[in-house]
Parts: structure tokens; sequence; C-alpha cells
């Protein structure tokens, strides 16, 4: 148990050291997609979090990760605010749209809840699509100022990598915590958690709104490597992408989830060069995904080295627990 | 405004006409989700690429027959048959098999055959804009009270009852129907009476996407036919069978009126918003009756 | 776990590798960001052709200062974000010389940021935000397209003249389509004072059934109603034009109405007598130059020219001619060579103006009609007005980019 500990910290802090000298040794347009993979990562982690951990049928999470974009685009470019504070404000708005959405939709339950969510998030898109006086419209804000430290590609890779390492660090030590083992009791059996005196419905909504900060942070860090906001960040087939990389990377696990993001972010990046026909692929990838790799990759990857009996440490990990229905 | 002449206004008429026209299309293809999510319990959103795909057929086989009164009655025959054809295959090859998942999983399947649909469409057809003509019978418009009203929405005026008709006798008095009603209630009833479970949840989801393909094909001469008429259409059906109730299809109708009148009405008092409307209406029902206006067979 | 990582790096690489840029040595580079995918892509595929033709014989012969151009394309899918993505593929990955693209303006604009920080040109093949070399212009994006301002004031210079006082604007709830309704009614109202505007529809982007959008309209009687739709909303507003017969009951402008790429698909169903705007027509001017494009094209690819291979064959003009004159490969030479440089064309000499960066191209502006010799409606009546009039004044750009 404690040699396999050792290995982890290593193989962490080998990965860690790749991560730091990229810049230095990859061609300028790598380090620019790994910062885009992080980011999207992040996001997809954030949906996982009452997604998969949770159970909740989060339909639209990409309004959360628009909001917090376009939170910090309208401040900087808008309101002509400092960056540091718009990148401050845009997660506190994507958190404060999803306790109001949360709000609304918590009454009603799975599928009920998901399209609520994907109407009530549509209706966002819309007004952001509409109001371009002030939002840009369908043109989206572009050229947005960031810091000076962020404007080179380097500041931009290095910022966005620490912020997504906190982030998921935050997010891990929270369902490690007893909030996180009751979010996953309540996912597995909603009745029985009630029964020993669980408030799910405010646990639900607590963890609707910590998702929803972090998809604004996401948010906050595309900003910083693109420097520009579309409204189709907020559309929802954008929403089933990101459920998509949180499948195929495995959301019966935390890191799944950008390695999910990582695959398909890459996919994407080369599959473009070679046909146009990217929509057929994902949809065959995830078709694929479904029928024989439900638990994903690193689902499958945990699955094969419990049954070569290497011990793991502590993962946040679903159990093969009831359907959702 | 003076409420009273208004209503009675030849303006509010041929709006409420113009409505009602779009409720019959929409009518059409939600009462198709409604019973696809009924019986089996799936969110079809490739209900949308299904529309879409009756619509570029319907353009093939008008083409096929030179257009005219001909190419536009074989068209609104084959192109729904096709649709029904190719929710057939995808059925009883894909679906059928994962039907014991969780309902993410089938959600997300049908999330796939968007993407595919759509890619497929555009591999066949190519990107170009299609127009399916007005059959010569159709063109033009007569007036009504001094406003000129289409003649092709007035025969999709007409469709509308027919389908409701046809779709009421379908589900309530054949044997199929009955069977399928039961299904939505008790699934597992149905199968310990002795029915072979699979050839219902098969019959009805054909039936269900015939439905989409008619409704894209009825469409198609008054639409421009092209790539992202499936993204468009489908989240308002979404929200029409969750405001009628889920499985109800009599929901979908009453759905597809609220829909379809306060968008024309909207336009008419509140020019620039009233595209809102439905929209408001939507969260207005979601408020008061969550689970939709009728009851649902969840 | 070794070898899954070891399998794991191993395919990423196979992947990279695979897909390695793709240009040979001793070339100047294009990259084209464009929707090929999608109803635009009709209008694009344009562009890629007309922009072969003109670097055909120059290739044949060599190429410019010994090297071939050469150019290579990215799908945007008409979506900004990943536009912008292909954008930074193109010049951080494939190394190219100049960027060019796209119809989607909010790429456009994204991308034309990115061209400021990374001092590459990048030349606008189609959108028409006013926005690209008016408020957001700068040295490194140029554009061969009009834009909303330039329709507006073109539409304004005829239409102004005419006996029309009450206006009603509709169209789609979109930038494009508000730009080019607020546009027209402004030049309008500047150059015809007693114009009245009596209110505004807008509907939602690709909305199937505008009928209920229309009747309200007809109801309010006005003189004429300027559209801001584009893409296939113009198909379906024409259409619906049609089976009310709207032309008799008002006058109806809408740019590109006359253009080949509304009207071809349309054939007998597009209405007559919709006023329109269009940069090329390739039945008029019949000169000697537009017989001999227009053949050229209809021989490689057998269908004749929209105005998308207009904007596509002055593309590959400008960069012939801005490198044979700079001497180099070199990224700011080209600029300083490319402003106020004048180009031959199918329509004639079209300048690229020195201060905004923007093509003067000629604009045509005609009535739809029938007729016997085509399959589908052409443009009669048609008045050309010529660049100079009717693009917006130095002044005027100087003083929106100062706010």
């Amino acid at each position: 148990m404690e040699t396999a500990n050792y290995k982890y910290v290593i193989f962490a802090l080998v990965i860690a050291a790749i991560f730091a000298v990229a810049p230095f040794s990859l061609p300028r347009f790598y380090v620019y997609l790994i910062a885009l993979i992080v980011t999207t990562g992040l996001l997809s982690t954030s949906l996982n979090f009452v997604l998969g951990f949770g159970g909740i049928y989060q339909f639209h999470h990409a309004v959360f990760y628009g909001v917090g974009a376009y939170g910090a685009a309208v401040m900087i470019m808008k309101l002509n605010y400092n960056p540091w504070i718009g990148f401050i404000v845009g997660p506190l708005a994507a958190a404060f749209l999803s306790l109001v959405i949360g709000l609304i939709c918590i009454r009603l339950s799975k599928l009920y809840f998901g399209m609520l969510q994907i109407s009530l998030g549509s209706l966002v898109w819309a007004i952001v699509y509409r109001w371009y006086t002030f939002t840009g419209g369908d043109d989206g804000i572009h050229g947005i100022s960031v810091p000076p430290i962020l404007e080179s590609p380097i500041g931009s890779y290095y910022f966005t990598l620490i912020v997504v390492a906190l982030s998921l660090f935050i997010m891990y030590r929270i369902l490690k915590a007893p909030f996180g083992s009751i979010l996953q009791g309540i996912r597995d059996n909603v009745v029985r958690s009630q029964a020993i005196g669980v408030n799910v419905r405010r646990h639900q909504l607590i963890a609707i709104v910590i998702a929803g900060f972090f998809a604004g942070v996401a948010g906050v860090l595309f900003v910083v490597v693109d420097n520009s906001v579309f409204p189709d960040m907020m559309f929802w087939t954008l929403s089933l992408e990101i459920t998509i990389m949180a499948l195929v990377g495995g959301w019966y696990t935390f890191l799944g989830p950008m390695l999910g993001a990582a695959i398909i972010v890459l996919l994407r990046t080369f599959v473009s060069t070679m046909t146009e026909y990217w929509a057929l692929a994902l949809g065959l990838v995830l078709l694929l995904v479904i029928l024989f790799l439900p638990e994903g990759v690193l689902g499958k990857v945990f699955e094969i080295w419990r049954e070569r009996g290497l011990g793991r440490t502590g993962e946040a990990e679903r159990t093969k627990g009831t359907d959702y229905a | 405004m003076d409420i009273l002449s208004a209503i009675c206004s030849p303006v509010v008429l041929c709006q409420i006409l113009m409505g009602l026209s779009r409720t019959v299309i929409l009518f059409i293809v939600a009462s198709g989700l409604s019973l696809i999510l009924g019986v089996l319990r799936i969110p079809n959103i490739a209900h949308g690429s299904l529309y879409m795909i009756g619509a570029f057929m319907a353009y093939t086989v008008s083409r096929l027959f030179g257009g005219g009164i001909a190419g536009y009655w074989m068209a609104v025959l084959l192109a729904p048959l096709g649709v029904a054809l190719l929710s057939f295959v995808v059925e009883r090859g894909i679906f059928s098999r994962v039907y014991d998942r969780e309902h993410i999983m089938l959600f997300l399947l049908t999330f796939a055959f968007v993407l595919v649909f759509g890619d497929l469409v555009k591999m066949v057809w190519g990107a170009e804009y299609r127009t399916v003509p007005i059959p010569p019978f159709f063109q033009g418009a007569i007036p009504i009270l001094g406003m000129r009203f289409p003649i092709y929405n007035f025969f999709l005026l007409l469709m509308g009852p027919l389908v409701a008709i046809l779709l009421y006798l379908l589900v309530n008095k054949t044997k199929m129907g009955k069977i399928s009603r039961a299904a939505a209630v008790d699934m597992e009833m149905v199968a310990g009476v002795g029915i072979n479970v699979s050839r219902v949840f098969c019959s009805v989801f054909v039936i269900g996407c015939f439905l989409a393909g008619l409704g894209g094909a009825l469409v198609a001469p008054i639409v421009n036919v092209s790539l992202g008429m499936d993204h468009t259409l489908i989240m308002e059906a979404f929200l029409i069978v969750i405001i009628g109730g889920l499985g109800n299809i009599w929901g979908a109708l009453l759905g597809s009126l609220i829909f379809g009148l306060t968008q024309s009405l909207g336009i008419l008092i509140w020019p620039q918003f009233g595209i809102v409307l439905p929209y408001a209406a939507v969260i207005v029902v979601l408020s008061f009756r969550p689970t939709g206006l009728l009851r649902s067979t969840w | 776990m070794k070898k899954g990582i070891m399998l794991a790096i191993a395919f990423i690489s196979f992947v990279m590798f695979v897909t390695t840029p793709s240009f040979a040595q001793g070339t100047i580079k294009v990259g084209f960001v464009d929707t090929y995918s999608g109803p635009a892509s009709v209008y694009t595929f344009d562009v890629l052709d007309g922009f072969k033709i003109a670097i055909e014989k120059v290739n044949a012969k060599g190429g410019i200062l010994g090297k071939k151009i050469e150019y290579v394309t990215r799908d945007e899918k008409f979506k900004p974000d990943v536009g912008l993505a292909m954008a930074k593929e193109l010049v951080m990955r494939e190394k190219v010389d100049i960027l060019a693209g796209t119809i989607n303006s909010g790429t456009t604009l994204a991308v034309a940021d990115f061209a400021k920080k990374e001092k590459i040109p990048f030349i606008c093949s189609f959108a028409k935000s006013e926005k690209i070399t008016g408020e957001m212009g700068h040295r490194y994006v140029f554009a061969v397209s009009e834009n909303t301002r330039m329709i507006g004031k073109a539409a304004a210079v005829v239409l102004s003249k005419k006996p029309y006082t009450k206006y009603w604007i509709a169209g789609e709830d979109y930038e494009y389509g508000h730009a080019v309704g607020d546009a027209t009614w402004r030049y309008i109202k500047e150059m015809n004072p007693k114009a009245q505007l009596m209110g505004q529809t807008w509907w939602k982007v690709g909305e199937a059934d505008i009928g209920s959008y229309i009747t309200p309209i007809v109801q309010a009687k006005p003189d004429c109603l300027i559209m801001g739709t584009g893409g296939s909303g113009n198909l379906n507003f024409l259409k619906l034009a049609k089976s009310m017969d709207l032309p008799k009951q008002m006058a109806i402008y809408l740019h590109t109405a006359i253009e080949l790429s509304n009207l071809e698909p349309l054939k007998d169903e597009a209405p007559e007598g919709v006023y329109g705007t269009a940069n090329y027509l390739y039945y008029y001017p019949e000169t000697a130059e537009n017989k001999a494009f227009v053949d050229e094209f209809k021989k490689l690819y057998n269908r004749p020219p929209k105005v998308g291979a207009l904007y596509g064959y002055a593309l590959g003009q400008l960069i012939v001619n801005a490198y044979q004159k700079a001497g180099a490969v070199d990224k700011e030479k080209f600029i300083d060579a490319v402003e106020g440089l004048v180009v031959d064309s199918p329509v004639g000499k079209l300048e690229m103006r020195k201060c905004d960066h923007q093509l003067m191209l000629p604009m045509f502006f005609g009535v739809t009609k029938k007729s016997p010799n085509y399959p589908y409606l052409i443009a009669g009546d048609i008045v050309t007005i010529s660049g100079k009039d009717y693009l917006p004044t130095c002044d005027e750009i100087m003083s929106v980019r100062k706010k």
C-alpha cells in the first residue's frame, strides 16, 4: 500500500515536470493546445462534479462556462474594469446564475431537471445573443485585454496550469470530505439519504453552485488563452460535448473528464485537418464508447488495475451503483 | 388599442391562422417525440435530425418525379416512409441492444445520432440550399377579409386535424395502440401477459420517427431545406412535450397550440420581443404544473 | 501502467506525425480559414475557386519571386471558437505567410485581433461586419468583401431618390441583420430627410415560418421595406414574398436579392420586382475581362461564378501583385505594397484603399426580373455605383476608430 503511494507521487511529479518545461521544448502551437486542453478539462471535471458524483442531470453546464467568460469580458471591455477584477467577477456571476437556475430546477427530478435547465440556459443564450450593444451579439467580444504578464503564450500557459491545478485540488478535497460522500450517497439512493436526515435539496444545490463556479473559472481561463468570447460558448451542443468528454474519459473517476477532454480536443484538432466530417467522427466515437466502453477510458484502466490486484490510493470513485432513473 | 375591434380585425385572424399552420408542423413532430418518450422512455434528440432528413428526402423525391403535383404527393408519401425505414434499421441495430441502460446513456446515444445524421445529410446532399417547389395547385394566396393568406398554409391547416384524428384512432382504437398505452404505464405487466415487448418498442419508435419525417416533408415547400433545421426545431419540440406532459399526445397538441399561438400573437402585440413569449409561456406553465399540463405517462 | 503510458505517447506522437504541416519548402503559403460545411459553404467554395484562377497562371510561370503560391484550408464550421483555433494552428504550426477568410463575422473579428498580435496580414474574404475595417480595423487586417456600412450607403444612394417616405425594417435578429438594416436606414434618412421609420420586425435566425411576421407589416402599409436577412433567411423571405405577392404591395429592398446565390436555387419561385444590390453579376457588365473570367470559371468548375468568385479572384490578384511589388516574402513589406495597390478584375480596376484597407468594389443596384435566356431571374434596370461614391469617407472611418 505504501509503495503504491510512493509510485503515485513520483508519477505525479514526473507529469508536473513535463508540463512545466513544455513551453521551452514544444512548438508554440502545442503550448496553446495544452492550455486549451486543461481549460476544457477543468470544465468537464466541474460538470462531472455534479453529474458523475452527484447523479444530477446537468444538461446545460456550458451556460455557466459562458457566463463566467462573458462576465469577465464585459467587465473588462464594456465597463472598463481592471482585468483581475473581471477575472473574479466571472466565476462569481457563474456561481450566482447556477444558484438561480438551480433553485428553479431543483424541485424537479432527473429528466425534467435537465430539460428545464436546457430551456433556461437557452434563454440566457438568447439574451446574450440578442443584446449586441452590451455583449457583442453573435459577433462576440474580441481583443479582450488581459494583465501584461498573461499576454504571452507562456505567461497564459503557466497561469492556466496553476489555476486548473488549484481548482482540481479544491474539488477533489471537497469530494473526499464528508460533503462529497453525502453527495454520492444521494446519487445512489435518495430515499435512504433522506431517511438518515440529509437535506437532499440543499446538498444538491450547493454542489450545483460549486460546479457552476468552477465552470466560470474555466470560462475566465478561456478568455486568458484566446482573448475572445462567443455566444456559442453557451449553446446546448457544447454542453453535450462536455458530457461526451466526461463519458469518454470515465465519469466514474475524478480525472476521467480531464482525460476525456484531452482526447476529444486532440482528436478534433487533428481530425479536422484531414476531413470536414468531424461531427460524424465525434458521433461514432460516442457511439462506440456507449456501446463498448461505458466506463470510459480511465474507468477501464482502473478496472484492469483492480482486477490485477494493484492497490490504488484513494481516488474519489463511483461505485457501480444503482440506475440513475 | 381597442381590444374588441382589434380581436376581430383581419390582421389578428390572419395571424391566428399563421400561428395555427405553424402549430400543425410542431404538433406532428412533437407527437412523434411524445410517443417515443412515453412508451420507450427515450428523449430522442435525434428527432430533429429525422425531421431534417424527411425534408431532404422530400426534396429528392419531388425532383425524381419532376416537381409539380405528382412530385409533391410522392414526396409526402415516400419521404416519411424513408425516415421510418432508417429509424427501423437504427432501432433494431443499435437501440434495441441498450434498452436496459441508464436513461442518460440513451439520451447521449440519441445525441450521437444527431451528430452522425447531421454529417450524413451533408455527405449525401451536399451543403447547398435546397428548395422544394410548392406544387402549382397550392401556389399563391387567397384573400381573407382583405389580407392575403398563402394557400399552402391552408392546406397545412387541413392536414393537422387529419393527422390528429388518425393518431387518435391509432392510439385508441387499434390493438397495437392499446398495447402501447399499456406498455407506457406498466411495461412489466405487458411482458407478463405474454406480449413481445421488443416488437412493441420497435413499432412505436418507427411510427414516432415516421411522424418526424412527415413533419419535415410537409414543411419543406415553405422553408429552407438546409443543414441546421434539426437544431432549431428540436428544442421547441422538447419544450412542447414537456409542457404538455411527457408521453401525452394531447399534451403535445396543447403545447403546440400554446407555442404557435403565443408566438404569432406575441409578434403582433410586441414586435420587438414577441418571440420571447412562447418561452415565457413555458416558464409560466412549468412553475405551476412542473410535470406538464396534462397527465404524463411517467 | 508503464506500458499503457508508452502506448498512449506512441499513439499521440503517431497522430501528430501523420498530420505534419503540409507545405513544401520555398513557397508562399496562404492559409484559408472558412466555413466549408453547412449552408454557408455554397458561398465560400466560390472564393477558393476564384482565388485559384488568379494564382494558376502565375504559378504556371514559376510563381512570384521564384516561389509558387500554395494554399491550405481549414473548416471552421461557422463556429468562431473553432475558426480562431484553426487560425492559430495555421500560423503557429503550418507557418503560413498570409491568412484569409472567413464568412463568419465573429470569427473574422477574432482572427483579426489575433493577426494584430502575431503581426501577420489577414484578408477578410466574405464577412460583412463594418467593424472589420471600421471600428476594429488596424494595420494587419484587410477586406475584399463589402461591409454593412457600404451596403447601406449604396442602397441609400438609389432609394433616397425614389418617392418613398414611409419605411419599415425587417430581418433576422443577429448582428448582420441589424447592421445592414440600420446602416441602410441611417443613410436613407441622411440623404432624404423626409423619410420616416414606421416600425421594425425581427425574427430568430433560421426561423422557418415567417408568415406571421409579415402580415402585420402588410397591414401597416409602408412604402418600402428594408430587409436585413442573410443566407438562407434570404431564400425563405423571397419565397414567402412571391407566395404573398409582396412586391405588388410595397417596394422591397434586400441586399443580394439580385445575386445569383439567391436567384439560382429559387428558379421561378423567386419574386419579380424586388430591389437589390450586389457586387458581382456574371452577365454584367459585358466587358471582355468579365466574359473571359466567366468563360474560364465555367470551363474549370462547370457553373457560373457568384460573388464569392470575385472576392477570391481579387484576393489572389492582390497577393500576386503585392509580393511582386514588395520584392520579398516579408509580411511588413507586403502590407506596405498592398496599400493603395490597384489590380485588374472582371469588373474593372480595383483599388485597395490605404486609409482603412478596404477594397473599393463597384456596387450594382437592380430589380429582379424574369428573363427568357436564363432558368432563373436576373437583375434588370442595373445602375452601377462606383466605389468612391458609396464607400464611407476616410474621415468617417478614422472617427469611428477613435471611439
